[in-house]
């Protein structure tokens, strides 16, 4: 049997006043998958995770996150709860400590109490490593270390599905691989996640599947081996050329 | 044009778009009387009429009539210190009675307010500097006049002065100004001709007891030639109460006749200014 | 302070063109004034003789020794280590002050009985009446600014009418709207209550722009993260944003608590005998009016000097989490 599906994009297409910036989109992410989407700049692959937890609202097409249809108008955020997301600028509350980030969420929206929300709190900082942080604020941390605290916000939650946009992209060099490693850990334990990123090494280990995208389409789509030894299409040869040169 | 004249000018106005308020016929009265307190309002900075004692209390001959009047009406008296353009403006909306602050009853006036009874007469003179050669005030012409805003003594200066109060003796225009600031009160005017002969004033038309006040109180001032009018000065309160009219009546007439208001006169102003002689 | 250069510039005072400069202004303003009658003058008596006769030469000798305890002063002051620096400019402005008020010649026992009085009404007056119409005015001022942010025409378009009407109006006039208008509506308030709305409803419209500019600066990726995490409006507003917000707002907002306390004096004007009230009042019949007024002045300074402390508190307080 195959495992339930936790996104269901279908048609979706999105314009930006005249431009049209996500074309035809059809996408399913089951449970426990691993997706890993690049492209070019522009291409949009944020937009397109942006419009799992409607951050972004899409025009045409359906999407589903877990059961939940994210169409029209939309008078619930409560879906957003479901759907875990880590920001390429971390987007920590500066005017929290470490452990507060991550309480708020349980606590204030699932309405769980101030120690239970400690527990899970610690339990996640543990898990991305850095639980003696805990009483700092975010702006006495490490770029890597902020990513981490984000990520043990997000998974705080609970959700059904962690969202990564460029996760790594504001970070210095060597602050990479911490990131990368908590999230292959992460990976590991069967989290779904729906990953955009230019970490090539970090899709070929993890993903299950990469997607390609161009121009607000998905060109491509296969599993890392297919996609790395033999994509088909011109344009994936083309920014795969560009980016592995180094 | 001074920014308490221009004041002046926004109320006025506020009060005109507001449109006219009246009392109901013997309803301040009424509330008066079941309240047991009388509401007066005064001005608190207006010595020898009314002031801030030492004591911290107002007091003054305005607060001792006021005070005679809610006795022989049998109630207690509260004194309220708005400022004198808020009185002028009407609309009092029963946040006072009655008004006992030497308001000079002119026609202007009585389109407003009711006039029970006029219960002194202020002569208003002139006050120059000490080193002022001014002998008369024939003198005076050409000069800079400096007079409270809105008041008789301003529009005496400015010759647009009518006295229609019943009683009011008749003057004639002795002071032929170049220009006339507006004040305050009479002692910021006072301050400004304190400040040296024609610094900023040549002469301040203003009542003669206060001119005298200040002089006493060392302000290097004095009076030249004889009073220029006497002003008549009423209670006031809003129109449209006959009955509160006349108990007031009632009562300034049994304080004329038995000395009480001329007792007070001498007490606060060392002369009887209960009648004009 | 600003971002401190460690390539030093020249102390400007100890160029010698500079103190050249200081010294000849300083000479030339003082020569344009007689200070023959001055007490100044008197201690030139040996050099100069007899003041009031000492004609150009007692000008010049008066204005040159000003000019030289001027610069010397200054060029000293120059010397000194910064905290040093401060406190001797303060102290030095402070002494001039302080001279400039002896010559209206005070009684201070007069000033001494009032005092009492003073505060006991007319502080207490005016700190209440303030401290109220500030909870009000903040109150309004967060309304209104989510008001003025929000999508819903209705509260953008009463928000926007609010704001320009109440920042276009004189405070005073709206003083005089609130207490001689509101009657005719049926609403007969009192003075001090009158005085209050006013207060409120003026200086919750600065506040609103203020606090919307607030609100605005914090980064949109405050609002996804919040969003993202399920966090409704009000709960991001009030968790989130506001705090964020505060900083910004703070600075600001203590120049509208200073001011506002200033300008509760124009309630005076409805009869409330609040300080201003009292000042222009308690004198006026010994004609002793500038020692209440300077009194007065004296109160409000101090009184703004504490909201400054407060002020600076909280500041401080505020840029806890931006340490490293």
């Amino acid at each position: 049997m195959r495992a339930p599906a936790i996104i269901e994009a279908k048609a979706v297409s999105k314009w930006y006043g005249q431009f049209h910036a996500l074309k035809d989109i059809n996408l399913t992410v089951r449970k426990g998958e691993r997706i890993v989407i690049c492209g070019p700049s522009g291409s949009g692959k944020s937009t397109l995770i942006r419009c799992f937890n409607r951050l972004e609202a899409h025009q045409v097409g359906d999407i589903v996150i877990n059961g939940v249809a994210l169409h029209g108008k939309m008078t619930n955020a409560a879906v957003r709860s479901n759907v875990g997301m880590v920001f390429q600028h971390f987007n920590l509350f500066p005017h929290m400590t470490v452990l507060m980030n991550c309480m708020a969420g349980p606590m204030w929206v699932k309405g769980v109490s101030a120690a239970n929300a400690r527990k899970t709190a610690l339990r996640f900082l543990e898990r991305v490593r850095i639980p003696e942080q805990a009483n700092k604020f975010p702006i006495q941390l490490s770029g890597g270390q902020q990513q981490r605290v984000a990520i043990a916000r997000s998974l705080c939650m609970e959700p059904a599905v962690m969202l990564f946009d460029e996760p790594t992209s504001a970070l210095d060099p060597e602050m990479v691989s911490e990131v990368l490693e908590t999230m292959t850990g992460l990976a590991r334990d069967g989290i779904t996640m729906v990953c955009v990123t230019h970490e090539m090494g970090f899709a070929r280990a993890v993903a299950d599947r990469v997607i390609f995208m161009d121009a607000g389409q998905i060109v491509e789509e296969g599993t890392p081996d297919e996609f790395f030894s033999r994509p088909r299409h011109d344009r994936t040869k083309l920014f795969l050329s560009q980016i592995l040169k180094h | 044009m001074t920014f308490w004249n221009r004041r002046h000018v926004t109320i006025a106005a506020v009060a005109l778009a507001l449109g006219a308020y009246r009392a109901h016929a013997g309803a301040v009265l009424d509330r008066v009387m079941a309240a047991g307190t009388l509401k007066v309002a005064t001005d608190a900075n207006w010595a020898p009429q009314s002031f801030v004692n030492a004591s911290n209390e107002l007091d003054g001959f305005d607060v001792d009539v006021a005070k005679a009047i809610g006795k022989h009406l049998g109630v207690k008296v509260e004194f309220i210190t708005p400022g004198w353009d808020i009185i002028t403006a009407g609309h009092w909306a029963g946040r006072w009675d009655m008004h006992a602050g030497s308001m000079t009853p002119t026609k202007k006036r009585a389109e407003i307010f009711d006039f029970p009874a006029v219960y002194y007469y202020t002569p208003a003179a002139v006050a120059v500097h000490k080193d002022s050669k001014a002998k008369t005030l024939a003198d005076l012409d050409g000069k800079v006049v400096g007079a409270t805003s809105t008041s008789t003594f301003e529009a005496y200066a400015k010759k647009d002065l009518t006295l229609d109060a019943a009683g009011a003796p008749p003057f004639e225009y002795k002071l032929n100004p170049k220009e006339v600031h507006s004040y305050e009160n009479s002692t910021t005017a006072f301050d400004d001709l304190r400040l040296g002969n024609g610094v900023r004033l040549d002469a301040v038309v203003s009542s003669l007891p206060s001119i005298l006040d200040a002089e006493k109180a060392g302000y290097p001032i004095k009076q030249v030639g004889d009073p220029v009018f006497y002003e008549p000065l009423a209670i006031a309160i809003e129109r449209g109460d006959p009955e509160l009219s006349a108990k007031i009546a009632d009562a300034v007439k049994a304080m004329k006749e038995d000395g009480t208001l001329s007792n007070l006169s001498e007490k606060w102003y060392g002369q009887d200014y209960s009648k004009t002689n | 302070m600003l971002y401190p250069d460690t390539v030093e510039a020249e102390i400007l005072v100890h160029k010698p063109w500079f103190v050249a400069t200081m010294f000849g202004v300083v000479l030339l303003l003082f020569m344009a004034f007689n200070m023959s009658g001055t007490s100044f003058a008197e201690l030139m008596r040996p050099v100069i003789g007899e003041p009031s006769v000492s004609g150009l030469y007692g000008r010049f000798a008066i204005a040159f020794a000003i000019a030289v305890i001027f610069t010397l002063n200054v060029v000293l002051i120059g010397f000194a280590p910064l905290k040093f620096q401060i406190g001797i400019v303060w102290l030095e402005l402070l002494l001039l002050f302080i001279a400039f008020f002896e010559t209206f010649h005070l009684s201070l026992p007069f000033i001494r009985e009032k005092l009492p009085f003073l505060i006991s009404q007319g502080v207490v007056t005016t700190l209440y009446v303030s401290a109220i119409s500030i909870v009000i005015a903040s109150v309004i001022a967060v309304a209104g600014a989510v008001a003025k942010l929000s999508n819903n025409g209705f509260a953008f378009a009463i928000a926007s009418f609010y704001t320009s009407f109440f920042r276009g109006l004189p405070l005073l006039m709206q003083v005089y709207l609130i207490y001689l208008g509101l009657p005719q509506l049926g609403f007969v308030i009192n003075a001090v209550p009158a005085g209050i709305l006013a207060l409120s409803l003026c200086y919750g419209a600065y506040m609103t722009e203020i606090f919307r500019s607030g609100i605005q600066s914090i980064d949109r990726g405050q609002w996804e993260a919040s969003r993202s995490m399920g966090f409704g409006f009000a709960l991001t507003m009030r968790r989130i944003i506001l705090p964020q917000a505060l900083p910004v707002i703070i600075p600001p907002t203590g120049n509208q608590f200073i001011s506002m306390l200033k300008d509760s004096s124009l309630v005076s004007v409805i009869g409330v005998w609040e300080l201003m009230f009292l000042a222009r009042t308690l004198g006026q019949k010994t004609f002793q009016h500038m020692e209440m007024l300077i009194s007065a002045a004296m109160i409000y300074w101090m009184l703004s000097i504490c909201l400054e402390l407060i002020q600076s508190r909280i500041e401080r307080h505020y840029h806890r989490s931006k340490v490293r």
